[in-house]
């Protein structure tokens, strides 16, 4: 792998940039591999890389009906954050939290993490009781958190409307300093050219329409480009899942349902961190483009449309315009929906499941993007040893018949 | 006559009765006259409203219901049955649920009529205390309530004596048109302030009207 | 937007109107106490989840304020049919195959 550095650009820049290696093959499918991964976003990719960095298994296929990181990669509002209630998923996304603080390097490509901390608003004096519980139980884990009173909000965002004049108040807010935002598009590239280099294998523009079992046991897969075959298949298609889920006979407690998000028009710096706000159904942060970008709730019907509701949007800028009224006169540039697969618990799936081989990344609804490394990570080890890392074992399917749910509908973000 | 507790909830002692928009403040700048409004609000407030539920299939029951209130029970959304003289009105608001509007002071008569007529299985509910009635009238009503309400107010689409209970401002409401110039929205108590405040701001640019 | 056809007002109303209510024809176990764990949590959370003709609920929320099915596409979001609670679908993917 070509190494980027500081010296290579001064170099290349004495040939016009030209001569630039391609940042990964596009190879011919083996008819076997040991492991393949289906889904090519950033979850499916970074279990390919930490597959062949960290357990030397490198005869991997990840296999992409679509092209790498086109999916909810593409699609999602690039927020990063740990505070998370209950420890089960604190530690997930605070294991995702640390490698996202050495990606860069360990990548060698710029995935631009910017850790400009993200701000969860309290408008209730029940808003405020959560805040103060999941900051203690943060605090507790060891990730970092405070409670910031609204002179504290507004030194740090002047902009925000917070006086008393408001539908709904800001009463105070949750702060991780080191949450923040990463460039979508770089993770997804940065974990394909890293994963490529190790000679993993991206098999693009192949569609998987089948899985094939014998004895209870998974084979391979059917794709548009004839069967591969593998022991060991893992799942990461989010709000695909269902659909593959079907096509090994198994049910998923997981509904598809479309997220959307807007961008505006770019703009001169206003906002330096991301304001979220569960209540009022908001939330904004301002690219390194200027554009603000500001997620919605998840419209309520099941959706694989990729596009949504414009009441969810319209609702979404009301909100955003009754905190931030000088954005009003903001144009918006682009809407788009993703699909999420949302679990009842708003916690991910991270399991083997009851055919042989064949294991599930799925069900991270409205929030995967931020655990993108940290997902890859465990079921990279999950897949390689053929039983759960300590950190997805409680997120194993069977929590759905045992009862022993994860609820972090309240942590989870303002979508469900 | 069904075995069932009843209070008039009117007191008998003077009470001052206040509508749910007593208290309501409003910083637009209304117009001094109706004649040269595009909106007039008038607010019909302490009417009688009553929530009458039961099954609609029951001959009996619809025809005790006419009986009792003198105008025939609507079995579809839409076609409001209004006695204007009398002030009475009734609506379709569900397959088992209808609105009753009664001059004030007369909900109590209103209810025991229906108690003394109907039997079986039916319920009545006095519920003046949690909703008004606001009557707009003026030729820009039907402009201004488009952008206050998705529902299609064309007069081909919304005739007169139609009622419908829909989303208006992000709350719900109810609009019904009186005739060919007046309109009414039987609004919650718990919105009233919203609402009224937001019909205002909405009817400002027309030029609004606040008649008492 | 949707525009939804309430079977009980028989007019066309705006998705504003409406709030989505999930998958339809779920029954509830018979007898829950002698239900094993595995069909509860399959009646709980397990969905199907279907791309393309969906049978889902919905409630008429500023409306009549009852609750109906529709059988949806959740692909194109286009709406099938709509009938009441009690009444079974006319339309599925293989009805829709056939009259292709």
């Amino acid at each position: 792998m070509q190494h980027y550095s500081g010296f290579e650009l001064v170099k290349h820049g004495l040939s016009h940039h030209e001569n630039w290696q391609r940042v990964w093959r596009n190879p011919e499918p083996r008819s076997q591999y040991d492991i393949i991964i289906v889904g090519g976003g950033g979850h499916g990719l970074a279990t390919a890389y930490y597959l062949a960095k960290e357990h030397g298994i490198t005869n991997v296929a990840v296999v992409e009906k679509g092209w790498l990181g086109g999916g909810n990669t593409a699609r999602n509002t690039t927020i990063v954050r740990s505070n998370y209630l209950w420890d089960e998923a604190a530690w997930l996304y605070e294991h995702a939290m640390k490698l996202w603080e050495g990606l860069s390097q360990d990548l060698n490509y710029n995935v631009m993490f910017s850790q400009r901390g993200v701000m969860n608003l309290g408008h209730t004096l029940q808003d405020m009781r959560d805040i103060n519980r999941r900051v203690n139980a943060n605090r507790l884990n060891g990730i970092d958190g405070e409670v910031l009173d609204v002179k504290q909000i507004q030194e740090i965002v002047p902009l925000m409307d917070c006086s008393r004049n408001t539908r709904y108040p800001v009463l105070g807010a949750s702060w991780q300093p080191r949450a923040g935002v990463a460039r979508h598009d770089a993770v997804a590239w940065g974990f394909a050219r890293a994963a490529d280099a190790l000679g993993v294998h991206l098999l693009q523009r192949t569609e998987v329409t089948g899985i094939r079992t014998s004895g209870g046991k998974v084979l391979g897969v059917e794709t548009s480009r004839g069967f591969i075959g593998a022991k060991t298949v893992g799942v990461v298609t989010a709000g695909n899942s269902g659909v593959l889920a079907k096509m090994a006979g198994i049910r998923l407690p997981i509904e598809s349902h479309p997220l959307q998000a807007l961008v505006s028009e770019p703009m001169k710096p206003v906002l330096d961190t991301v304001v979220m706000s569960n209540h009022v159904h908001g939330y904004i942060s301002q690219s390194d483009k200027g554009d603000l970008v500001i997620g919605a709730g998840i419209d309520g019907y099941n959706g694989y449309g990729q596009r949504g509701s414009y009441p969810t949007i319209e609702h979404t800028l009301q909100a955003i315009v009754e905190l931030f009224p000088a954005f009003s006169r903001v144009r918006m540039n682009r809407q788009w929906g993703g699909i999420v697969d949302t679990t009842p618990d708003a916690c991910p799936i991270i399991s083997a499941t009851p055919v042989g081989g064949l294991f599930f990344n799925c069900g991270w609804g409205t929030g995967g993007f931020k655990a993108t490394p940290g997902s890859g990570n465990v079921f990279a080890a999950t897949l390689a040893n053929g039983k759960a890392h300590p950190l997805a074992a409680p997120f194993s399917i069977d929590r759905f018949i045992s009862g022993k749910l994860i609820d972090e509908h309240g942590a989870a973000g303002v979508a469900h | 006559m069904s075995e069932f507790a009843t209070i008039d909830l009117v007191p008998t002692e003077p009470v001052k009765a206040e509508s749910p928009l007593a208290m309501c403040r409003v910083d637009v700048i209304t117009e001094p006259k109706a004649q040269s409004a595009g909106v007039v609000v008038r607010e019909h407030a302490f009417l009688g409203h009553l929530v009458l539920r039961g099954n609609a299939g029951d001959a009996g029951f619809v025809n005790g219901v006419e009986q009792a209130l003198g105008v025939p029970l609507p079995l579809k959304m839409g076609p409001l049955s209004v006695d204007e003289a009398r002030g009475v009105s009734l609506q379709w608001i569900s397959p088992d649920e209808w609105l009753i509007i009664v001059p004030g002071g007369e909900a109590f008569a209103a209810e025991q009529r229906l108690r003394e007529t109907l039997g079986g299985h039916f319920a009545v509910m006095n519920v003046s205390g949690g909703q008004t009635v606001l009557e707009l009238s003026g030729p820009a009503v039907p402009e201004m309530l488009m952008k206050c309400t998705p529902y299609d107010v064309h007069p081909n689409h919304f005739p007169v004596g139609k009622g419908v209970s829909t989303t208006f401002a992000k709350t719900t409401a109810i609009i019904r048109r009186l005739d060919e110039d007046r309109w009414a929205l039987v609004i919650r108590r718990s919105f009233a302030d919203y609402l009224y405040r937001w019909l205002l701001d909405a009817s400002e640019e027309f030029g609004v009207h606040v008649a008492r | 937007m949707l525009h939804i056809y309430c079977p009980h007002c028989e007019e066309y109303r705006e998705e504003e109107e409406f709030r989505p209510k999930g998958e339809a024809h779920i029954a509830r176990p018979q007898n829950p106490e002698e239900t094993s764990d595995e069909e509860w949590g399959d009646y709980l959370f397990f969905r199907k989840n279907p791309r393309g003709a969906h049978h889902e609920q919905w409630y008429h929320a500023a409306g009549c304020r009852k609750f109906f099915n529709v059988t949806r596409d959740t692909v194109s979001y286009e709406i099938l049919e709509t009938y009441k609670v009690g009444e079974l679908p006319t339309i599925d993917d293989t009805s829709r195959r056939a009259a292709k």
